[in-house]
C-alpha cells in the first residue's frame, strides 16, 4: 500500500512533534508535584531537599497568589533544565525578604502563565525554604528587553520581580520580557 | 472504518462521494489557512529572536572596526606591520628578557601605533629603548600621568616617541608616535624575572598574546535609566574601568592569516649540568655548547604570537639542588635571593585528614575549542583521585552557574559517577562571571574542622575584573585553600598566581591535553601532602627587609623563594618551619652566596606585589599603597601601574601640517580558542552601546568613552517551544488525514471507473 506510506509518516512525525510539545507541559506539571513534596520536606527539616535524586537544583521558595489560586515552587538557578521544572531564582539576586531585588523567572506558557491574570494590587505570598513567609503587593508591570531590564539590583527597598517572556500568546521566543514588580508589605501570617 | 466506508459507498454511491469531496475541500481550506498562519509566524521569528540579533551585532568585524574608525581622523589605516623578537638569557636563578617590537609602516601616512601585549606576571620591566635609524634613544621612568603628558607633547610636536604603560601586572601597552611613511621603528623593552622551580624541574614562561577578556557589565547605582542618554557617565562602579585599554582588536583566524610573527632565542646558562630541556608548545632547535649551557631557537624561524612559550629544564644530577643563595650589590645595599626546597614530609603512618574539595570549572565561551577538553580531562582525573572518606562538590559557571549538589557529598561511587556525567556533558559557551562561582565555592556550608577544605578552580582566567575576584577571595576565604589550574594556550597567569596566593594555595598550568595527567598529578601531590607551615626567616647579623614579609605555607615540591635587602652581607640566614608535624630548620651562611644579576629589581617587584596584596587585604590604605609603590618604582626604575617608561626623540620628524593617524594593532586569537564562542555570544557590547558608537562614527571629533551598559541583570529565556511543536504536530496530523482521505477518494474514483 505505497499510497498509505506518506500520510502514515506524516501522521507519525506529527504525533511525535505534538507529543514532544505536550511532554514539556507534562514535565512542567509533574515536576511541580514532586517539588511540592520536596519543598514541604525542606521547610520541615530546614535542609535543602532535592526533588529527585539526579536533580541539579532544589526548591527554594513557594510563590502564591491567593486571589487567583495560583501556587508554584521556585528552584535555585535559571539554567534551561531548571526552568523546565519550575520558576528559577536568579542566583545573583537576593532571597525573598532581603534588602534588594529578588528575581524569579519562569516560562510564560507553563509556570508563570498565571502572571497575565495578576492585577496590580494583588497580594503575592512568598514562602522561603526556611519556612519564613513574606507578603508582597504587586505595584507595577513593565515590558522590557531581556538585556535592559531597568532593574536596580542595589536598591535600598525590599522588592520582588517576577519575570517571564512577552507576549504571552506568542509561539516563538523573543527578546521582550514581562516584569511584575512587587514591594514587601510585611511578614506573612 | 475502511469496511464501513465501503459499505456506505455501496449503499449511496454518489451521495457518499459528494460528501467526501466536500469534506476534502473543507479540510484543504483549513490546512491552507493553518499553513499560511505558521508561515506568518516563522517570518516574524528572526525579528524577535534575541539570539540572532545579538550574534549579528557582536561580530567584532563590525564592532571593533567601529571603534577603530573613531580614532583621530576617522579613517581606518591599512595595517601597520609588527614583528617581534624575544631574546632570553637565563643566568642561574634569574632571567633577563629583551623584547624587540618592529613597527613597519607601509602606508603613505604618518602613523601612531598602539600594541597591547602580555609579559611575565612577576617580571620587572626596567628598560625602554627606541631605535630610530642608527640612533638609540633610552627611555626614562616617570609617573604615569607625567609620562603620558610628555608623550602627548612629543606626539603633537611631530617627534618620534615611545611609551610603555602597565595595564595589569601582566598586560602592557606600547604606544609609538610619528612613524613616517615607509619607515621602520624599533622599540625594545627589557625585564628581569626569577626562574620558576617545582620539584626537580625549572621553567620559564613567555606569554605572547593577551587572551580576549570578558568584562562584566557594571552595576550602576542610583541612576535613572531612561533612554534619553542622561544616564550615561554617571557610573562609578564599573568592575573594569579600563576595559578599552585591555581589549585590542582580535583577528578572526578563519578570515585572516596569523599575524605578529615572533622569533624566540633562549640562552640557557643554568650553572649546573643540564639533562632534559623541553619546549612544551613550540618546535625548537636546541644546541649544547657545553654541559651547563643550551641555546634554544624556534625550529620554524618565526611563529605567530598566539600562545605561551614554555620551556622547562632539569639538572643532570638526580636531585635538583635544594638550596640556592645569590647576592647583588646595588648602591649602598646588598640584595639577596634565596631558594630553599624543604624536605618532603615522610609518609606518616597516620592517615592524612579527609578533605572537602569544591571543584569549579569554567565553561564560558573563551574555554571553547581545546581548552574545555583540557579542563574536563583535568576535572575527571581529579574526581578519580578522591578517596571514599572525602567530600566534594562540583560547580560550573559561564555567565550562569550550576552547583551540582546542595552541599558537599561523600565521594562514593554513586556521587562520583553523577559528577562524572555532569562534567562530561559540559559545553563551552557564554560569558565569564567568575565572582559568583568563587563565592559559591568559598561558602563553607559544612564547617567541619576535621576536614581540610580545598577549592580546585579550573579556568583560563580571561576576565578583566581580576580585582573583584581578589576582593571576593579575601572577604570570604575563611579556612578554604584555593588551588588554581590555568587552562589553555594563553592563560591569565596574573590571576592564577594572585588568586592562589590570596587563597593560600598553589597553582599549575595545563597548556595541552598531554600535560593533564602529569600536571594534575603534581597538583594532587600538593593537595594530598601536608604543607610546610609556620615558616619564618631570620638574619643573624644583617638588618633585612624581607619579602614576602609573612611567608606563605609551602606545598610539596615547591621551593621557598625569599628576596631581601640587607645593610651588610654578614652572618647567616635561618629559616624555620614545620614539615607536617615535625620542626624543620636550615641555616645558610651569607658569605657563600654567589653573584646574581638584577636581584634588586626582583626584590622591588616583589615588594610592589606585597603592597598590592596588602591593599587587597585592607592592611594598607590605597593612598599608602600608592606611595609605597611609587617610591619603589622610581627608586628601582621599573614600570608599574603608577609609573611608565617614555622615550622621546629630540628632533621633530613629522613636518608640520601633516596629519597623524592612529592604528591599534590587532592581535591573534590564542591558539585553540573558538572565535565564534568568544565573540558570537559574549555580551561585550549591548545593542544600545553599539548604536551609540555608530552615532559617534558620524561625528569623528566626538570620541568619547565607550558608554557602559547600565544593567547587570539579564533575564533568562522564558518561553518553551511547546506551543510551536504542538501546533506543528497538529498541522501534520491534519495534513496526514487529508492525504489519507484524498488517496481513498482517488482509489474510489478509480474503482468506480
Amino acid at each position: 500500500m505505497p499510497r498509505l506510506i506518506s500520510p502514515l509518516v506524516l501522521a507519525l512525525v506529527g504525533t511525535i512533534l505534538f507529543g514532544d510539545g505536550a511532554y514539556i507541559h507534562a514535565k512542567a506539571w509533574l515536576a511541580q508535584m514532586l517539588l511540592e513534596r520536596a519543598f514541604d520536606r525542606s521547610v520541615a527539616t530546614g535542609q535543602p531537599v532535592k526533588p529527585w535524586s539526579w536533580a541539579d537544583t532544589w526548591p527554594v521558595a513557594r510563590i502564591e497568589v491567593k486571589r487567583i489560586g495560583a501556587s508554584t515552587i521556585v528552584l535555585e538557578g535559571t539554567s534551561g533544565q531548571a526552568l523546565a521544572f519550575g520558576p528559577g531564582h536568579l542566583h545573583q539576586t537576593v532571597d525573598a525578604g532581603e534588602r534588594g531585588v529578588a528575581i524569579y523567572a519562569a516560562h510564560r506558557d507553563t509556570h508563570f502563565r498565571f502572571l497575565r491574570d495578576v492585577a496590580i494590587g494583588d497580594v503575592i505570598d512568598v514562602t522561603r525554604s526556611d519556612g519564613k513567609r513574606f507578603r508582597y503587593r504587586a505595584d507595577s508591570s513593565a515590558i522590557v528587553r531581556f538585556d535592559a531590564s531597568g532593574i536596580d539590583p542595589a536598591t535600598q527597598d525590599f522588592e520582588l520581580v517576577l519575570a517571564t517572556c512577552w507576549p504571552f500568546d506568542a509561539v516563538t521566543s523573543g527578546a521582550e520580557r514581562y516584569l511584575l514588580h512587587a514591594t514587601l508589605i510585611g511578614d506573612g501570617e | 472504518m475502511s469496511n464501513y466506508d465501503t459499505v456506505d459507498s455501496n449503499e449511496h454511491p454518489w451521495l457518499g462521494r459528494l460528501v467526501k469531496v466536500g469534506l476534502f475541500l473543507l479540510a484543504q481550506g483549513i490546512a491552507v489557512l493553518l499553513v499560511s498562519f505558521v508561515a506568518l509566524l516563522v517570518s516574524f521569528a528572526p525579528g524577535w529572536s534575541a539570539a540572532t540579533e545579538q550574534a549579528s551585532l557582536l561580530q567584532p568585524g563590525d564592532a571593533k572596526s567601529g571603534s577603530l574608525l573613531l580614532k583621530d581622523d576617522g579613517a581606518y589605516i591599512e595595517a601597520i606591520r609588527l614583528g617581534i623578537d624575544i631574546d632570553i638569557t637565563v643566568s642561574g636563578p634569574t632571567l633577563r628578557t629583551r623584547v624587540t617590537q618592529v613597527f613597519r609602516n607601509p602606508t603613505k601616512d604618518w602613523v601612531e601605533a598602539t600594541y597591547v601585549y602580555p609579559l611575565a606576571t612577576d617580571g620587572a620591566v626596567d628598560t625602554l629603548k627606541m631605535v630610530v635609524g642608527d640612533r638609540i634613544i633610552v627611555g626614562d621612568i616617570k609617573e604615569r600621568q607625567q609620562a603620558r603628558a610628555i608623550y602627548e607633547q612629543a606626539r603633537r610636536n611631530g617627534q618620534k616617541a615611545a611609551l610603555t604603560e602597565q595595564e595589569r601586572p601582566n598586560i602592557f601597552t606600547n604606544s609609538v608616535a610619528n612613524i613616517g611613511p615607509g619607515e621602520t621603528l624599533l622599540v625594545q623593552i627589557e625585564y628581569q624575572e626569577p626562574v620558576h622551580q617545582s620539584g626537580n624541574e625549572y621553567s620559564l614562561r613567555v606569554p605572547l598574546v593577551v587572551g580576549p577578556r570578558y568584562n562584566p557589565a557594571p552595576i550602576v547605582q542610583s541612576v535613572d535609566f531612561r533612554k534619553d542618554g542622561s544616564g550615561w557617565g554617571a557610573t562609578n562602579s564599573d568592575p573594569v574601568p579600563d576595559r578599552d585599554r585591555i581589549s585590542p582588536p582580535v583577528l578572526d583566524p578563519a578570515k585572516n592569516a596569523p599575524i605578529n610573527p615572533t622569533s624566540i632565542t633562549v640562552h640557557l646558562k643554568a650553572g649546573y649540568a643540564l639533562a632534559e630541556v623541553k619546549s612544551h608548545h613550540h618546535n625548537v632547535k636546541i644546541e649544547s655548547p657545553d654541559s651547563t649551557t643550551r641555546v634554544v631557537t624556534l625550529a620554524d624561524g618565526t611563529v605567530p604570537a598566539d600562545r605561551d612559550f614554555e620551556l622547562t629544564w632539569k639538572p643532570a644530577a638526580e636531585k635538583a639542588p635544594s638550596v640556592g643563595l645569590f647576592r647583588e650589590h646595588v648602591g649602598d645595599a646588598d640584595y639577596l635571593l634565596a631558594f630553599v626546597t624543604p624536605p618532603a614530609a615522610e609518609q606518616t603512618a597516620q592517615k592524612p585528614l579527609p578533605r572537602e574539595v569544591a571543584f569549579v570549572i569554567d565553561n564560558s565561551g573563551s574555554m571553547g575549542g581545546t581548552s574545555i577538553e583540557q579542563a574536563k580531562a583535568s576535572l575527571l582525573y581529579a574526581l578519580g583521585r578522591l578517596q571514599p572518606n572525602d567530600r566534594f562538590n562540583v560547580i560550573r559557571f559561564d555567565d550562569t552557574m550550576d552547583v551540582l549538589f546542595p552541599t558537599s557529598v561523600p565521594a562514593d561511587t554513586a556521587h562520583v559517577g553523577e559528577a562524572t556525567s555532569f562534567v562530561g556533558a559540559l559545553q563551552a559557551r557564554g560569558g565569564t562571571e567568575m565572582v559568583p562561582a568563587m563565592r559559591a565555592a568559598l561558602t563553607d556550608k559544612i564547617g567541619d574542622t576535621n576536614m581540610v577544605r580545598q577549592i580546585v578552580f579550573l579556568t583560563d582566567g580571561a576576565i578583566g575584573n581580576e580585582q573583584q575576584l581578589f576582593e571576593t577571595i579575601t572577604a570570604m576565604r575563611g579556612r578554604s585553600r584555593i588551588f588554581m589550574v590555568g587552562i589553555g594556550s594563553a592563560p591569565n597567569t596574573y590571576l592564577m598566581t594572585r588568586a592562589s596566593e590570596l587563597g593560600r594555595g598553589a597553582f599549575t598550568h595545563i597548556g595541552s591535553v598531554e600535560q593533564v595527567e602529569e600536571r594534575m598529578r603534581g597538583l594532587f601531590a600538593k593537595l594530598e601532602n601536608p604543607a610546610v607551615t609556620g615558616l619564618t626567616a631570620k638574619f643573624s647579623d644583617a638588618k633585612a627587609d624581607v619579602t614576602p614579609a609573612i611567608i606563605p605555607d609551602i606545598y610539596r615540591d615547591e621551593p621557598l623563594v625569599l628576596a631581601a635587602k640587607l645593610d651588610k652581607l654578614a652572618g647567616s640566614l635561618e629559616i624555620k618551619g614545620r614539615v607536617g608535624d615535625r620542626p624543620w630548620s636550615v641555616t645558610l651562611p651569607l658569605q657563600n652566596a654567589a653573584e646574581g644579576k638584577g636581584l634588586s629589581k626582583l626584590w622591588a617587584r616583589r615588594k610592589i606585589g606585597d603592597a598590592e596584596v596588602a591593599r587587597t587585604l585592607h592592611e594598607m590604605t590605597p593612598e599608602d599603597t600608592d606611595k609605597t609603590i611609587l617610591a619603589l618604582a622610581l627608586d628601582h626604575q621599573i614600570v608599574t601601574r603608577l609609573t611608565s617608561l617614555v622615550a622621546i626623540d629630540k628632533t621633530p620628524s613629522r613636518p608640520e601640517g601633516q596629519p597623524l593617524k592612529l592604528s591599534e594593532l590587532p592581535i591573534n586569537l590564542p591558539a585553540g580558542w573558538d572565535f565564534a564562542k568568544v565573540f558570537g555570544e559574549r555580551p561585550q557590547l549591548t545593542p544600545t552601546q553599539l548604536r551609540e558608537r555608530r552615532v559617534d562614527a558620524g561625528q569623528p571629533a566626538a570620541r568619547r568613552l565607550a558608554p557602559v551598559t547600565p544593567d547587570a541583570i539579564r533575564l533568562p529565556k522564558t518561553a518553551t517551544s511547546a506551543e510551536l511543536k504542538m501546533i506543528a504536530g497538529l498541522i501534520m496530523i491534519v495534513l496526514a488525514l487529508i492525504l489519507f482521505v484524498f488517496n481513498r477518494r482517488q482509489h474510489l474514483l478509480t474503482d468506480a471507473a
